[in-house]
């Protein structure tokens, strides 16, 4: 096995052009588990591990690059990235999610560039990125383009990169309102997701945020809850009024969300089960995300 | 000096392991070739041919072997260890398959390279052709016996047993009250984080074969290697490194692997090792738990369980080395702490096209305490009274005791309890978990929105079963004391509670014990580490040991002192006249005078010479006495002895996503007298820890074709510290065995035995719908509810009976 280490992104990009049979290899939390499966006997890995392009983060407006290198722990802020620690309060979804992935040594290899590598329908990063309409940033040694999430997965560990491309950086909206992320295991810690939920509420563009994991071939959007939940929050001045939410409109956002779902029967759990672990968790997510809204806009009133 | 024995000292072997200074089997052996294996991949299959050609080039290949190059007995079946005559159809698989495969992981080719990487290169370029057959998969598919896993066992059928204690049918039958409950546990495995392994040397020079092996039982590798191997028991030597863990699965031999690496090493006349990987322990070691169980009860108004009439299907996997063991403690100890008026139990032991089953950590124990406790619960459910009343009137009384079951044993031998106080514990029980006091702790967190259950178990374990075990205490003239047993250690203490008997039997400070375990250089005889049966067995060998190295020092330095042996003690390593500290000889230096042949080598020996007289006209060794201050002993008891325990615990389920959280879990365990409480607590808490991952995570998930679909711990879960209840609550109860010199019983298994049970019965009483089967996820909880809901009105009717009522 050809082992191609490049150096700085030209090279990498030139390597993946030269050599379109090599995996990128990144954190190698999920080659090397495929390896060790020998699911996977590729003829060569291209370890991303010493191109400096790839690592790091800037807020730049009202959009935060992240690159493709960045690994759980600087998402959650556990490990400084490019010298600073502010990523986990910048994105805080995006930080709750990589919070639950795996274990510490997980967290400090894994990168989010992997996690949409592998595209796998369980990824973690994958449904705060679709609801918070972030795009992916790929390269080749033919250019740069960014892949808006709606059209990056394109089935079961599939995605929508060229043989030539690289992940370079996923570019994500700086969020104006609250976020959360969910999910559900068969156990507390280490564990494939039952199913994960996330949610983006955007009060200034007026916009609600889904992502669904591990209960369809690729992660999804709930497109229908988002609507139904932007309807009901508009239709009742909740924006505005920041009042309680209505246990209906709560219920109902749920199941749109179970229904967006497309779940398997498995190891982990049936497909009804992964139905109503999904609208609980909508429900939930929704019901946290409304509470943190009311209270910021309970402190812009004070302050 | 402070007496050791009963003292919760920390663990010797700690200090090292923590350190990494450990070494297992994987850390020997650096200069071996590495053996791998070519596996199955079919539950079932004919092998039609095997063409290794293609790998004949590989890069550090040394040699590939297959059934057809094994000679004489190394190729032939392995032995069926425990024969029973219940067992009609006993078969076992051969180390390298012969003509057909029986489950997914059996291994076909054996791969010999100069590394794992090359051997596993050169493995993956063999083409086994095969003929697949239809598998059988689990308990029901192998009943129904639709197709047959060994042509010639009819029905799938390796075993059947009946056993009877009155008549079960016509007590149930006149009974008052009768149920009916199908009861199902799922096969889980004991995982030891350490798989198997073996590294083999044969040293051409002295003929002798050296393998270390990562076992339970270090002799019965080393005899069933040499019957195999051809070799005198004297020219083999056997060695158990640190042990990653055991639990069970460590007890067969030999394994194929065993036979194939050691006869590799003196065929190659190289050393040779095997590693087993995770993957390949999930299908090639073995499993254990996979039984349905049928139960009818006739019982009267109070709960008094009249007759008991139990059959039972056990699920042995394709091959059956290991007997019916496992069954037969089920059928055996699912008796638990009560005597029903009349018992009848039967069970069919079962082929299927799966891994074969061994004991695990329990051993048959967690099904028969599930059928047990289950049946208690509905007792109490269909009478409307609370679960700990009818558990009461059913336990034997302590004065009832030694009690005869009127059934056999494991051993062969009667089921005779021979001490236990039942009631105290259920009293202790109900204190520590606060059992009366529960309703109101249910208001309370219905209150919240938020749903809980409480539950209780209790077992009867028999531990330290036969037929012996033995011990060799030498007083070297360093006054160091170095303990020997042949039995097996797998990280539970061993050395540390051997040290702690053997200093106060002798006097000596722990620090100048040593102990070695499971090495047949050191002590050739013994049988193994299972059954709870180390600290009775050994630790009785060792006492009794101890005991005679002690009275021969005494002996010789009494007639060094001129004063009589029984005004003499031992105190911090001293012998000396009692009650007179300046009187005393080092116990290193009456070893020195022990031993006629004293070369002046150390201080021990020039400090000796001021006591040398002697009797110039007697010979320098008397008839009848030896050099040396040694001491050599076996213990065999008459039966096993019976330990007991209770436990309780509350969950929670989570009324949206069926999640269950343990949030108490109490433990009242008698064990006999106890040796070190920190290491018994250590047992308890480890056992639980595998009860729970038993009741709500680890299952064995094969598809109907025979493929392990979680065989990894990505989806194979065990329970992280997250999943295990922050603190496990423990009281002791103890009454000694009169079966040991020291009154111990066994305490490696217990804490396992009633997880299943205890768990379930928290659930039933949280949602208030049976639970018949586990273990149970929060998806299966969840489809439980759906199908109860459905069911609407027997919902709310068996929630009704199955809520506690205290007082
Ligand atoms: C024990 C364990 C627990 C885990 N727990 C979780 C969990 O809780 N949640 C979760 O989401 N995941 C989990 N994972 C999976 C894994 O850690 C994540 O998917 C992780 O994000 C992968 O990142 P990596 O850097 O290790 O990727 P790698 O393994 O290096 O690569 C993954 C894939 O992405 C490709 N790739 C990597 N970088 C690039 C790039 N820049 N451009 C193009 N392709 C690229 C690789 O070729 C490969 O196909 C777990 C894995 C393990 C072993």
């Amino acid at each position: 096995m050809e082992f191609l280490r490049p150096e700085s992104l030209g090279e990498a990009l030139a390597a993946r052009a030269a050599h379109p049979e090599a995996v990128p290899l990144a954190g190698g939390t999920d080659v090397m588990v495929e390896l060790n499966f020998a699911r996977r006997r590729p003829a060569a890995l291209l370890d991303l591990t010493r191109v400096g392009e790839l690592t790091g983060w800037h807020a730049d407006g009202g959009t935060v690059r992240v690159g493709a290198g960045v690994t759980y722990a600087e998402l959650t802020g556990e490990r400084a990235s490019g010298g600073q620690t502010a990523l986990g309060r910048l994105l805080p979804g995006l930080a709750m999610a990589a919070r639950t992935v795996g274990s510490p040594q997980i967290r400090n290899r894994g990168t989010i560039g992997g996690n949409l590598g592998s595209a796998s329908p369980a990824g973690d990063c994958h449904p705060v990125l679709l609801a918070s309409g972030a795009s992916v940033e790929a390269a080749s040694v033919r250019g740069r383009r960014q892949v808006p999430i709606d059209d990056f997965f394109t089935g079961v560990k599939r995605n929508a990169l060229a043989p030539d491309e690289l992940i370079t950086a996923v570019l994500v909206p700086a969020p104006g309102g609250p976020e959360q992320f969910a999910k559900i295991g068969t156990r507390n810690a280490m564990v494939i997701a039952v199913a994960a939920f996330a949610i983006v509420l955007d009060p200034v563009r007026r916009r609600v945020g889904t992502g669904i994991g591990s209960a369809a071939p690729t992660p999804v959007r709930a497109v229908a809850a988002e609507r139904l939940l932007a309807g009901a929050l508009a239709g009742d001045g909740l924006w505005e009024s920041r009042g309680p939410l209505p246990e209906q409109v709560v219920t109902e956002f749920g199941q749109a969300v179970s229904a967006a779902a497309s779940p398997i029967d498995d190891v982990r759990g049936t497909a009804g089960y992964r139905k109503q672990a999904l609208a609980v968790l909508a429900s939930r997510t929704l019901g946290w995300a409304w509470r943190d809204y009311r209270a910021a806009g309970q402190q812009a009133g004070r302050g | 000096m402070t007496s050791m024995f009963g003292e919760p000292i920390a663990r010797v072997e700690d200090d090292r392991l923590l350190r990494g200074e450990g070494a297992y089997l994987d850390d020997l052996g650096h200069d071996a070739l590495a053996a791998a294996f070519v596996r199955s991949p079919h539950a079932h299959a004919v092998i039609r041919d095997i063409d290794v050609s293609g790998a004949l080039d590989a890069a550090g290949l040394v040699a590939i072997y297959t059934h057809e190059d094994l000679p004489g007995r190394v190729g032939e079946p392995l032995p069926l260890l425990i024969p029973h005559p219940a067992l009609t159809h006993g078969r076992t698989g051969y180390p390298l398959a012969a003509a057909e495969v029986n489950h997914v992981g059996e291994p076909v080719v054996m791969v010999v390279a100069t590394d794992r990487y090359l051997a596993e290169d050169a493995a993956e370029r063999i083409v086994v052709d095969y003929d697949p057959l239809p598998a059988v998969v689990g308990v029901d598919a192998a009943r129904a016996a639709e197709h047959l896993v060994h042509p010639d066992v009819p029905g799938n059928v390796a075993a059947h047993l009946v056993q009877a204690n009155g008549d079960a049918a016509a007590a149930v039958a006149a009974a008052p009250h009768r149920l009916e409950l199908d009861l199902y546990i799922e096969r889980s495995a004991s995982t030891p984080l350490e798989g198997r392994g073996v590294l083999a040397r044969w040293d051409t020079e002295s003929r002798r074969l050296r393998i270390w092996t990562s076992t339970q039982t270090s002799t019965g590798v080393r005899a069933a290697v040499a019957a195999k191997l051809g070799l005198a028991l004297a020219d083999v030597d056997v060695i158990t490194p640190d042990v990653g863990g055991g639990f069970g699965v460590k007890i067969v031999h030999p394994w194929p692997e065993e036979v194939l690496v050691p006869w590799a090493a003196m065929t190659l006349g190289r050393p040779v090792k095997f590693t087993e990987d995770r993957s390949e322990h999930f299908v090639a070691s073995a499993h254990e738990r996979g039984q349905r169980h049928q139960v009818r009860v006739g019982f009267d108004d109070d709960g008094r369980i009249l007759g008991l009439d139990v059959t039972f299907w056990h699920d042995n996997g394709a091959y059956i080395p290991y007997g019916v063991i496992v069954p037969i403690i089920t059928s055996t100890q699912l008796l638990g702490p009560y005597k029903p008026g009349a018992y009848r139990v039967e069970f069919s032991s079962l082929y299927t096209n799966t891994v074969i089953v061994t004991p695990y950590r329990g051993a048959g124990r967690p099904q028969g305490a599930f059928v047990m406790e289950r049946t208690m619960d509905a007792i109490a459910a269909e009478l409307d009274l609370d679960r700990t009343l009818v558990r009461e009137r059913n336990f034997i009384q302590p004065g009832e005791m030694p009690y005869d079951h009127g059934l056999i044993f494991q051993d062969g031998r009667p089921l005779i309890y021979d001490s236990g106080d039942y009631p105290a514990a259920l009293a202790r029980l109900k204190g520590l978990i606060g059992w009366d006091e529960f309703e109101a702790v249910r208001r309370a967190a219905r209150a919240e929105g938020r749903r809980v259950g409480i539950g209780l178990a209790c077992y009867v374990e028999g531990t330290g079963v036969g037929p012996y075990e033995g011990a060799h205490v030498v007083v070297e003239t360093s006054g160091k004391v170095r303990v020997a047993t042949g039995l097996t250690s797998q990280g539970q203490g061993h050395q540390t509670v051997f040290a702690q008997i053997a200093a106060d039997e002798l006097g000596v400070p722990i620090t100048d014990v040593e102990v070695v375990t499971g090495d047949t250089r050191a002590f050739g005889y013994a049988v193994g580490t299972f059954a709870s049966r180390a600290a009775v067995m050994s630790g009785s060998a060792v006492a009794l040991a101890a005991r005679a190295a002690r009275a021969k020092a005494i002996r010789v330095a009494a007639a060094a002192l001129e004063a009589s042996p029984d005004d003499m003690e031992i105190v911090d390593g001293v012998v000396r006249v009692k009650g007179d500290p300046g009187s005393g000889i080092a116990l290193g230096t009456v070893a020195v005078l022990s031993n006629p042949l004293r070369y002046a080598f150390d201080e021990a020996a020039r400090a000796a010479t001021q006591f040398v007289g002697g009797d110039l006209s007697t010979p320098p060794v008397a008839e009848g006495d030896e050099p040396g201050i040694e001491g050599r002993e076996y213990f065999s008891p008459v039966r096993s002895t019976f330990a007991s325990g209770m436990h309780a615990a509350i969950v929670e389920t989570d009324p949206d996503t069926a999640e269950v959280k343990v949030l108490r879990y109490c433990v009242v365990h008698d064990c006999g007298t106890l040796i070190n409480p920190r290491i018994v607590e250590g047992q308890i808490h480890g056992g639980v820890a595998q009860g729970v991952g038993g009741a709500l995570y680890e299952k064995m998930a094969y598809d109907e074709t025979g493929q392990l679909q979680n065989a990894s711990f990505m989806d194979f879960l065990m329970p992280y510290v997250s999943e295990v209840p922050e603190r496990i609550e423990i009281d002791h109860l103890e009454t000694p065995s009169p079966l040991n010199p020291l009154g111990i019983k066994g305490a490696g298994e217990a804490g396992v035995i009633p997880g299943s049970a205890v768990i379930a019965a928290a659930i039933e009483d949280a949602e208030g719908f049976p639970i018949t089967s586990m273990p149970i996820s929060p998806s299966d909880l969840f489809e439980l509810r759906r199908r109860h809901a459905a069911s609407g009105e027997t919902a709310n009717a068996s929630q009704t009976a199955s809520v506690n009522r205290a007082g």
